[in-house]
């Protein structure tokens, strides 16, 4: 689009006639200072706020000479894109050029195209996105925004804003078509980085959260397919919190028990044997050369399958690992096992 | 799980040339293992005029356009309420001056009354529509009124009550500003919680659709996203968690006795072998987690199971040498970290004895994990903000 004006608008003979209204502020005011970026999603500051300079001001004074007259033009959206950029969390901004996009039918094309710029950009900011989705639902076009999605998220594979947004694209046009290729892509990004704990979240969500797609309808034969895809997962690398949390995830939503998995978890739990079983197993894949075990989600995992039985010689067991975990493997959560360890006992 | 570790590391340290900087700034921390070593002291003194600093530093270059004013207010005021700097070590006439300076960002629209996160759009004391209040920032503006020990006379309490209202949405959801306007996730639905628990007053929401939107903000992982099937992550775990207990009873339990042990399973797994919090499965721990992760598990009355000292050595660890505290240790400080790490430590800092209490002590007066404020300025808020029924 138009790159935002050099000139002060106060300089400027377009916007001559417009009486630019100053920033009311009367007691003395109190002083933001330079941010820094992550977690400033809670923190209510956007990592973008920064010294003002004149031009900024400038800029406001004519916003909100706008807003007041109500006016809704090209050289709006000018105006807003140029505040944005100074001041990408300035939500009525925002507001004001969204609501211009509509009154003056603005080609949809360019505002995602100048949207693509500023999300890459402002990545972490929440109005981008917010914006972004309100052109969306008027603009319909859930495949480019896919492709979209994909491409960003080769710059940051864990950035929140990106994947609810692509959860979001495809909750809301859910559509088979855009469904058809999602776990293909989970499948490219878990290969990627399979500790990458938004991917799992996203497969749980397209297979088990958002309905039952055409292919999928026996669920039996879906619980067995992501089973043995975790299963294989955890073979790579055992210790991937995110695949452990995945396999406890779709035995709960399944009403699965946990022994479901006992005879794939047992070797994982005790250290690596020196000759490797040279057997394949697809329902149970063994450790890979390498593994560093014990591995400690698995002994976890264990001591829950035999909390499970809920028989005395099998809470003893479980209250065993709970006491390896304590002492050795898990020291950071010792009193967490300590409590686990109680609550089993007065449960028996 | 020392693969996992390192792997969540060296991504969480791009190749970032700010991170460079950062490294040549850094003062590396003890070896995190050793617990049984003593705190470092509390940098209290540096803590304080870092933050009064901020509080006090008015060039006019600041002044304009900035989305987020009220927060930073929140922050540096809650830092100095949480070392019990704000009466004594601030002039009367300071406090009265920031009073004031929150009240001119109360605005009264078309959809009632609430604070604004600054002046940016106002080009009067009454508002178009474009100039509208802010939920998060109203709630952040009546916590700081309230450890600047402000009477509310000034609050018209029907007019918050018909602001609330209108930021939700059918979804039982709640926008940051009225009818459908900005974002919405459940950082407003907590902060809309929020300010009805300190008004004492849920008649102008939907309580119960509101907390159908929580429980479809739950994840398998135990802890919650930010809206219906996003991530679990820290921060939005402890919004869910807080405004399931902030709410009034309802016809059943908020939690099933099933769902909590999950998500106790979640936070106390959320503790790096560090002591510190990560926010999300996997990724390295950063001291705000602390915060959002050690008060989700008050909340849940779980704060028993996790390692405070560790925790709280953490938390030591991130100060910057010349005041404030920082995500993790060698980084520059901000007032949103310095804020929700002294709130964290405040919870589980090793109390200490009174004959032992000596300058530099991790040594906190009673905190408030539901709303996130001391309990005696939550005190003065439940009983100034409320209507007189006098």
């Amino acid at each position: 689009m138009i790159p935002p004006p050099s000139a002060l608008y106060s300089a400027r003979q377009e916007w001559a006639d417009v009486v630019p209204l100053p920033q009311y502020e009367k007691a003395n005011p109190l002083a933001p200072i330079l941010y820094s970026e992550e977690c400033l999603s809670f923190s209510g500051v956007d990592r973008h706020t920064r010294a003002k300079n004149p031009p900024d001001r400038d800029a406001t004074d004519y916003l909100r000479a706008v807003v007041k007259a109500g006016e809704k033009s090209e050289r709006v959206l000018q105006l807003t894109e140029h505040v944005i950029r100074l001041n990408p969390a300035h939500y009525s901004a925002w507001q004001y050029r969204y609501e211009t996009v509509v009154e003056i039918q603005w080609p949809l094309d360019a505002e995602i195209a100048l949207m693509d710029e500023l999300a890459d950009k402002y990545l972490k900011t929440y109005q981008v996105w917010h914006h972004r989705r309100l052109i969306l639902t008027l603009s319909k076009k859930a495949r480019e925004e896919l492709a979209f999605v994909a491409n960003i998220l080769q710059k940051d594979e864990k950035n929140y804003h990106t994947w609810a947004h692509r959860q979001w694209v495809l909750a809301f046009y859910n559509d088979d078509a855009l469904w058809a290729g999602e776990l293909d892509f989970v499948d490219t990004m878990i290969n990627k980085d399979v500790r990458n704990n938004s991917v799992w979240h996203h497969r749980f969500f397209v297979v088990f959260q958002s309905g039952v797609r055409d292919g999928e309808e026996d669920r039996e034969r879906v619980v067995r397919r992501e089973l043995i895809y975790t299963k294989q997962n955890i073979s790579l690398a055992p210790n991937n919190a995110s695949a452990w949390n995945y396999l406890r995830g779709v035995l709960e939503f399944n009403k699965l028990p946990m022994s479901t998995v006992a005879t794939f978890v047992k070797p994982y739990t005790v250290p690596l044997p020196a000759t490797l079983v040279d057997l394949v197993d697809v329902e149970n894949p063994p450790p890979g050369k390498g593994a560093e075990l014990p591995c400690v989600a698995a002994i976890e995992f264990q001591a829950d399958v035999y909390e499970e039985e809920a028989r005395s010689a099998s809470v003893d067991k479980a209250v065993e690992l709970w006491k390896s975990l304590a002492e050795e493997h898990d020291t950071i959560r010792k009193k967490y096992w300590e409590y686990r360890i109680q609550q089993a006992l007065l449960s028996v | 799980m020392i693969d996992a570790a390192n792997t969540s590391m060296s991504s969480y340290t791009s190749p970032h040339p700010r991170i460079y900087i950062r490294r040549a700034l850094s003062h590396q921390p003890p070896a995190m293992s050793r617990f049984s070593e003593p705190l470092p002291p509390l940098a209290r003194a540096s803590h304080i005029s870092h933050a009064k600093h901020a509080l006090a530093r008015l060039p006019g270059s600041l002044v304009n356009l900035d989305a987020s004013r009220m927060a930073i207010v929140f922050y540096c005021v809650g830092i100095l309420d949480l070392l019990g700097a704000l009466q004594d070590q601030t002039s009367d006439m300071e406090r009265v001056s920031w009073q004031t300076w929150i009240w001119e960002q109360y605005a009264i629209g078309r959809y009632g009354t609430g604070f604004k996160p600054g002046p940016f759009m106002s080009r009067s004391s009454t508002n178009s529509g474009h100039d509208s209040p802010h939920i998060i920032m109203t709630y952040t503006a009546l916590l700081t009124l309230s450890m600047l020990r402000d009477d509310f006379a000034r609050l018209n309490r029907p007019g918050l009550l018909q602001f609330v209202g209108s930021c939700q949405n059918r979804d039982g959801s709640f926008s940051s500003t009225p009818n459908g306007g900005g974002d919405s996730d459940l950082r407003n639905l907590y902060s809309a919680f929020a300010i009805c628990a300190l008004l004492g007053d849920w008649s102008s929401i939907d309580v119960e659709r509101a907390i159908g939107f929580v429980d479809s903000c739950r994840t398998y992982e135990g802890g919650y996203g930010q809206l219906p099937s996003c991530e679990a992550q820290g921060g939005t775990t402890y919004l869910a968690l807080a405004a399931l207990h902030l709410a009034p009873p309802g016809p059943r339990p908020r939690l099933a006795p099933a769902e909590k042990a999950r998500s106790e399973h979640w936070l106390v797994h959320s503790q790096d072998a560090s002591g510190g919090f990560r926010g999300r499965t996997g990724k390295a721990p950063d001291a705000c987690y602390c915060f959002w992760g050690g008060a989700a598990l008050r909340i849940l009355g779980a704060h028993d199971k996790i390692n405070a000292y560790a925790f709280t050595q953490f938390i030591a660890s991130c100060q910057f040498p010349f005041g404030g505290i920082a995500k993790a240790p060698g980084q520059p400080p901000d007032f949103y970290h310095t804020y929700m790490s002294l709130a964290a430590a405040a919870m589980y800092a090793p109390r200490v004895e009174l004959s032992a209490r000596a300058y530099g002590q991790w040594d906190f007066t009673p905190f408030n994990p539901l709303l996130n404020a001391r309990e005696e300025t939550v005190r003065w808020a439940r009983s100034y903000i409320p209507a007189r029924t006098s």
